[in-house]
């Protein structure tokens, strides 16, 4: 056992461990010696089996030593047998060899077992969970194992999140079946150019947008850090607001011009759904139509197209439906624009 | 608050208010309309004293603006103030004196059919039963003539060819913003309709 100057408490309780079960190992294999010397020579007299009970006590390099006098004693004792007594002889030698070797093992483990122990300092506690398991009030209680059962299902889960992640960034994830945008390496290299655009030039692109829709005012603010928030009012119809994380557009909300997306203390509310069916149905169109409109390598294209989509709403109120000519259908009105041709439709009438 | 149109519904002969009520209501839920609880709108008419051309004022309230009161004269100037504004009136005694038996109101059932809110009250004048009014809005537009249309087609399945045009005291107003004062003037107007129908019918008993 090699012990480097350098290493941690951990490293060093593990070692010793495992020299405590070689100690062990050590142990046994010299009382199997033991049981194997008695069992043959059982009509031995007793004195022999009482050394050898002594040195089984006895685990240091001494008492190996005084066992082996006392055994060469007997030996000399025996010597003066018959032949067949020194056959016997030879096999007792061949028994104490054996033994002494793995007396001579356990000593060696031990002083090795010493040495790692004297490097070994008092456990410093690490955090509270350690205090928790020397209270004894809370040895009753189920809180201890519950937290390392927890914190076993923690390190299981980061483990098996870092298996799948590795699994699944093989496997890009395609939102549009067209092979100008699915192409990877295209992605990788305009994803980030869409989301990571500086705020002044969203601003700028915001405000031009504003001047070239008449129909539409359309005002950027950011509340909520460097995500840009749109408000877009059209008309006397509807009022919307569109969260922008760079050029993206990422949460779309849609309420009545007689809502508002304040709250009461004047901040911005993009949570809040409209009171109203139609514009809670306007809202979910107008997420599937941010999808449909989403192009990573043509941010502005993308907003400019959701804009100009939106603005087809400008006649919610007044064109009938494209298909069966009519304003309402369950007591709705067309509140589907087509992503193509923005042609009014209602909801059951696009098919 | 959007655009609501007020429409008076004919009582046939040889029926009840009550009946075709009862025959209304029965329509509304059969379109899919469930109740939002009762409404009520209610006008009181107070007359100049003071002045050499006498003026009238009609104070209205209504449960959809439980804290307002309109104040309309006959020019069609109107004040929409606090309802403290009645206390006001009191105050008022020896300028303005209220009608006697003059205060009529609209009440009944409030329906919602999806973004549609449907009202169908009987009107009675000083107790009596006058006839019905049907107020159909449509909350989520502002601006009547964009949602005429739409609007045309639910008020027909209800109160059939009377909503062919628009209501004659918004017709003027269609480009404008709606506000709930031109829910009041149109209500107004039919109350002053049933008034002088009553007033003609008074002299033949």
């Amino acid at each position: 056992m090699n012990h480097e100057p350098v290493q941690t408490p951990t490293e060093l309780i593990q070692a010793s461990i495992h020299l405590i079960q070689k100690l062990r190992t050590g142990v046994g294999q010299v009382f199997k010696d033991l049981s194997d010397g008695i069992s043959e020579h059982a009509d031995e007299n007793s004195s022999k089996e009482e050394t050898d009970s002594t040195a089984a006590s006895s685990s240091t390099k001494d008492a190996a030593k005084d066992k082996n006098s006392t055994i060469s004693s007997q030996n000399q004792k025996e010597g003066s047998g018959t032949e067949k007594s020194e056959d016997q002889q030879e096999k007792h030698r061949a028994i104490l060899r054996t033994l002494k070797r793995s007396l001579e093992t356990i000593s060696h483990d031990f002083s090795d077992l010493e040495k790692t122990g004297g490097h070994l300092g008092p456990v410093h506690m690490l955090s509270n969970i350690d205090y928790l398991s020397l209270d004894p009030v809370d040895k009753n209680t189920v809180m201890h194992p519950q937290l390392l059962q927890a914190y076993k299902w923690t390190n299981k889960m980061h483990e098996l999140a870092n298996q799948a992640f590795t699994v699944l960034s093989q496997n890009s994830l395609k939102r549009t079946q067209s092979p100008f945008f699915t192409s990877a390496k295209k992605q990788k290299g305009s994803l980030p150019v869409a989301c990571l655009v500086p705020p002044v030039a969203v601003d700028t692109f915001v405000h031009n947008l504003d001047q070239s829709n008449v129909d539409m005012s359309i005002s950027i603010s950011r509340p909520l850090g460097s995500c840009g928030v749109m408000q877009i009012d059209l008309k006397r119809t509807l009022r919307a607001v569109v969260v922008l994380r760079g050029l993206m557009i990422e949460w779309v909300k849609v309420k009545g011009f007689d809502e508002t997306f304040k709250t009461e203390d004047g901040q911005i509310d993009i949570w809040s759904s409209s009171r109203y069916q139609v514009f809670q149905k306007i809202t979910d169109h107008a997420e599937a139509a941010s999808l449909h409109y989403y192009a990573p390598a043509k941010p502005e294209i993308a907003i400019k197209s959701f804009v100009l989509w939106l603005e087809g709403f400008s006649t919610l109120f007044s064109a009938p439906c494209h298909k069966c000519g009519k304003h309402l259908q369950n007591n709705m009105p067309p509140t589907w624009r087509d992503f193509r041709s923005r042609e009014p439709f209602h909801d059951v009438c696009r098919m | 608050m959007g655009v609501s149109c007020v429409y008076d519904y004919p009582v046939p002969d040889g029926r009840s208010g009550a009946q075709v009520v009862d025959v209304l209501q029965k329509q509304v839920e059969t379109m899919g309309a469930y109740k939002t609880g009762n409404f009520h709108i209610d006008c009181e008419t107070y007359q100049s004293v003071m002045l050499n051309s006498p003026k009238t004022l009609h104070i209205l309230h209504n449960s959809e603006h439980p804290a307002s009161c309109f104040a309309i004269l006959d020019s069609g100037n109107t004040l929409v103030a606090d309802t403290l504004f009645n206390g006001l009136m009191s105050n008022l005694k020896n300028y303005y004196q209220a009608r006697k038996g003059a205060k009529i109101e609209s009440k009944g059932q409030r329906y919602q059919l999806a973004d549609f809110v449907l009202k169908i009250g009987s009107v009675s004048l000083a107790g009596s039963f006058k006839g019905i009014l049907v107020e159909v809005e449509y909350s989520p537009s502002l601006v009547a003539m964009e949602c005429w249309n739409l609007m045309k087609e639910l008020l027909q399945s209800i109160v059939g060819n009377i909503a062919e045009t628009p209501p004659q005291t918004l017709k003027p107003r269609m480009d404008e913003t709606f506000t709930p004062t031109m829910a009041m003037l149109q209500y107004l107007e039919h109350f002053n309709n049933f008034r002088n129908k009553a007033a003609m019918s008074q002299p033949a008993r």
